[in-house]
């Protein structure tokens, strides 16, 4: 086994992640490379080195040197307490915008449109192809001719239409 | 009371709550932030002003990790950022370790045991302070306050493969950096 190889497994012995037949293969070239057993002291000595057993202790009243300071930031800060709120605000803002436009959608009248006049004569239940049957009806074409050029000349009001 | 709890209850604004989260995990979030920076006054104070992060972060804590991890994430980007702007100091501080002597055997060999192996100890740490944060970091939390690797995943939100290869590669960084103090016997190297 070559000694870089050797060197990935001899990192992951520290972890104790090595399966079996590799811790095999490792101890076997340690037992014949100086070279790898040196690194491998040397890695020991740093991991020892690393390890701590006495850590040191935060400083006293910890809490109580915390307090005062979290006072501070809210009252200088309310950008921060702003933004504590704002994951809530956010959503609800939605759902005010959507019940403002389902009112407006749903609950405001719509302006009357303007009824065509065969739109009127239908809704007053009446035929809107009478006068047209009336005026083709007509035998003599010179009444017909009339009748054609009194009714282009009357305004655009149903109630003042020709009706027999 | 539960932690899922005291964390609910800390959300909806209540002190005393959040207080006893506080007590609950400074000593660990302090020990995090010493590991990294090794002097207890800026530890103290960067634990402090993660505790703060925390407390304004809490609104977007939704359960979905413990919280324990949550707040060390918090701690480790708190440390890092500091870190960042510590890093030419600590630069500094390493050329200058290098251009005193190395230590003669025959010193070594006066010295109480003690005191090499305290020294070995603050020559490692020194030499961690200068090598790339993220490497730093994960001897940190791995080799210094014993992290498991699947919390590790969670803390650093990085997969187990990536833990591997970064813890890996940050030992082999420490023993090059530490290899102009390594003394020579007989062909053997000590520190």
């Amino acid at each position: 086994m070559k000694c870089k190889k050797v060197e990935r497994f001899l990192l992951r012995s520290f972890d104790e992640l090595l399966k079996e037949q590799e811790k095999n293969e490792l101890k076997k070239h340690l037992e014949s490379c100086a070279l790898c057993q040196t690194r491998r002291e040397e890695y020991q000595g740093i991991l020892d080195a690393l390890k701590e057993n006495d850590f040191p202790v935060p400083k006293p009243n910890f809490w109580e040197r915390l307090k005062p300071k979290l006072e501070e930031k809210k009252k200088y800060d309310p950008w921060s307490l702003w933004k504590q709120w704002a994951i809530r605000a956010i959503p609800a803002s939605m759902l005010l915008v959507i019940l403002f436009a389902a009112i407006l959608i749903l609950f405001i009248p719509l302006q009357k449109e303007e009824l065509s006049e065969s739109e009127d004569l239908l809704l007053r239940n009446l035929d809107p192809l009478q006068e047209t049957t009336i005026l083709l009806g007509e035998e003599k074409v010179e009444d017909k001719n009339m009748m054609l050029i009194f009714t282009a000349m009357e305004e655009k009001n149903s109630t003042g239409r020709y009706l027999p | 009371m539960e932690e899922k709890e005291l964390v609910r209850q800390s959300k909806e604004g209540n002190e005393e709550a959040f207080a006893s989260l506080v007590k609950k995990y400074k000593t660990k979030v302090f020990n995090l932030a010493w590991s990294l920076t090794r002097d207890r006054e800026t530890a103290d104070d960067l634990a402090q002003e993660a505790f703060i992060k925390a407390y304004f972060a809490l609104p977007t804590f939704q359960f979905k990790s413990e919280f324990g991890t949550w707040l060390y994430r918090i701690t480790v980007n708190h440390v890092k950022d500091y870190l960042r702007k510590k890093s030419k100091m600590s630069k500094m501080l390493f050329e200058k370790m290098k251009e005193m002597p190395l230590v003669q055997e025959n010193e070594i060999i006066k010295k109480e045991k003690e005191q090499i192996i305290e020294q070995r100890k603050k020559l490692v740490h020194q030499c961690l302070q200068t090598i790339p944060e993220k490497y730093k970091l994960i001897l940190s939390l791995r080799d210094i306050q014993g992290f498991s690797y699947e919390e590790i995943t969670k803390i650093l939100k990085i997969s187990p493969g990536t833990v591997d290869s970064r813890l890996h590669r940050a030992r082999k960084m420490l023993r090059k950096k530490l290899a102009p103090f390594f003394i020579q016997r007989g062909g053997n190297h000590e520190m």
